[in-house]
């Protein structure tokens, strides 16, 4: 592992912390695991932040997460001695009981521990350019993900407008996929509304939710037959170098091309304003 | 054919985003990714520049990229919530064209960030 002018020693000078619900193969690489009890995160998180303030929690309190207070003391204060701390987070975090409500106590004890040292807390991404994503969307929209622009302007509500959710509840009417396959990893109330509202999706593959959608566009492999920009996991922007000229046009130019199409279209706003106004 | 070596290709794979892979490719596909992890090399090698697919599909039937662009402008139009979903196998380009496209339409846009 890498050595620096802070950290000589490399590995040695680092401590990870595992959480998890059961011991995985991680755990082997780690300083400390602490397995905490299935649902119970957000509980953890909380007593964590306020042992940290110095309140006082009860035994019992800390043995519903799984852990005793010993344990969690002693993380407290390796975390107080860090000089440079990062909490990672997956879905393991944003998928259970609590969902949101977890990743927003986590980030606020991220928040809370720079009273004491420098801490950052970082989504682990599983797909390339996700963070891309979040940095585009904020950029141009001002929030990361959920967002609806039905009112002309973008409202931010994960849960609200998040896709699972949309789908579960069948809001939308009419799905357009890219870079994504929920076909193959949403839950099956999600698939099914997708196979039933028109979907368009665009995939250098024919997918799983390519089968079950009405509109399927081959596009060229972005960073291996289509050039461009991906953001690194910690939001490092990098330039794509592909090796390939594919015979399928990129993303970006399908996307051009619908949005044009489109946009020659009347305005739905102006042109059917009853279906903002007439329904409130 | 012509063997090229591209040096500091990035891999977009997963969210590390290595960028100092070195491929050797040919003008249909490439056969070393050398620095790249397991899933990375599998990435790269498993993209080929074969016209493996058709152009589009509309109701499972093959057709043209002009045609699925017109269809598809018609069903996103129609629709009184349509949804932009995913980006995360795509570049920043495309990304913010996403944006731009959800703006127009009223629509809702998300991102796997939400899962
Ligand atoms: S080479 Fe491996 S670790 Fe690096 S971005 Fe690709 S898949 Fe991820």
């Amino acid at each position: 592992m890498q050595k620096s002018k802070f950290l000589p020693r490399g590995r040695k000078d680092r401590t990870v912390v595992l959480v998890d619900i059961r011991e995985t193969k991680s755990a082997k690489a780690a300083d400390l695991f602490l397995q905490v009890r299935p649902g119970k995160d957000f509980e953890m998180l909380t007593i964590l932040r306020a042992m940290i303030k110095g309140e006082h929690v009860t035994d019992d309190q800390v043995a519903e997460t799984g852990l005793t207070t010993d344990v969690l003391q002693d993380l407290i204060e390796r975390m107080k001695k860090a000089k440079f701390g990062v909490m990672f987070f997956g879905m393991g975090l944003s998928m259970t009981r609590g969902k949101h409500m977890n990743a927003a106590a986590l980030l606020t004890l991220a928040a809370e521990m720079n009273a004491f040292t420098k801490f950052v807390a970082m989504p682990m991404r599983g797909h390339g350019n996700v963070t891309g994503a979040d940095v585009i969307m904020r950029w141009q929209t001002g929030y990361p993900f959920g967002i609806s622009f039905n009112r002309g302007y973008p409202r931010y509500n994960p849960g609200e407008f998040s896709t699972v959710d949309i789908l579960v509840r069948g809001d939308t009417d009419c799905a357009f996929i890219i870079g994504a396959d929920p076909g193959a990893t949403m839950p099956r109330p999600a698939i099914e509304h997708l196979a039933k509202v028109p979907t368009i999706v665009l995939d250098p593959h024919v997918t799983h939710t390519s089968r079950l959608s009405r509109v399927h566009i081959t596009t060229a492999p972005a960073g291996i037959a289509a050039p461009g920009t991906g953001y690194r996991m910690d939001e490092v922007p990098m330039p794509l170098r592909p090796a390939l000229n594919s015979p399928y046009p990129s993303d970006e130019e399908v996307i051009r091309r619908i949005k044009e199409a489109i946009a020659e279209k009347p305005d739905w706003m102006t042109d059917q304003p009853q279906m903002i106004f007439s329904q409130v | 054919m012509e063997l090229k070596v591209i040096e500091n290709a990035t891999c977009t794979f997963c969210g590390c985003v290595c960028d100092d892979i070195e491929l050797h490719a040919d003008d249909v596909r490439i056969h070393q990714a050398k620095r790249a992890c397991v899933l990375g090399k599998a990435w790269f090698l498993n993209h080929t520049a074969e016209h493996k697919y058709p152009d589009a599909l509309i109701d499972g039937q093959p057709a043209t990229l002009e045609e699925a662009i017109q269809v598809a402008a018609d069903h996103l139009y129609q629709a009184d919530m349509p949804l932009v979903y995913g980006m995360s196998n795509t570049t920043c380009e495309a990304q913010r064209e996403c944006v731009e496209m959800a703006d127009l339409l009223g629509a809702l846009l998300d991102s796997h960030t939400s899962l």
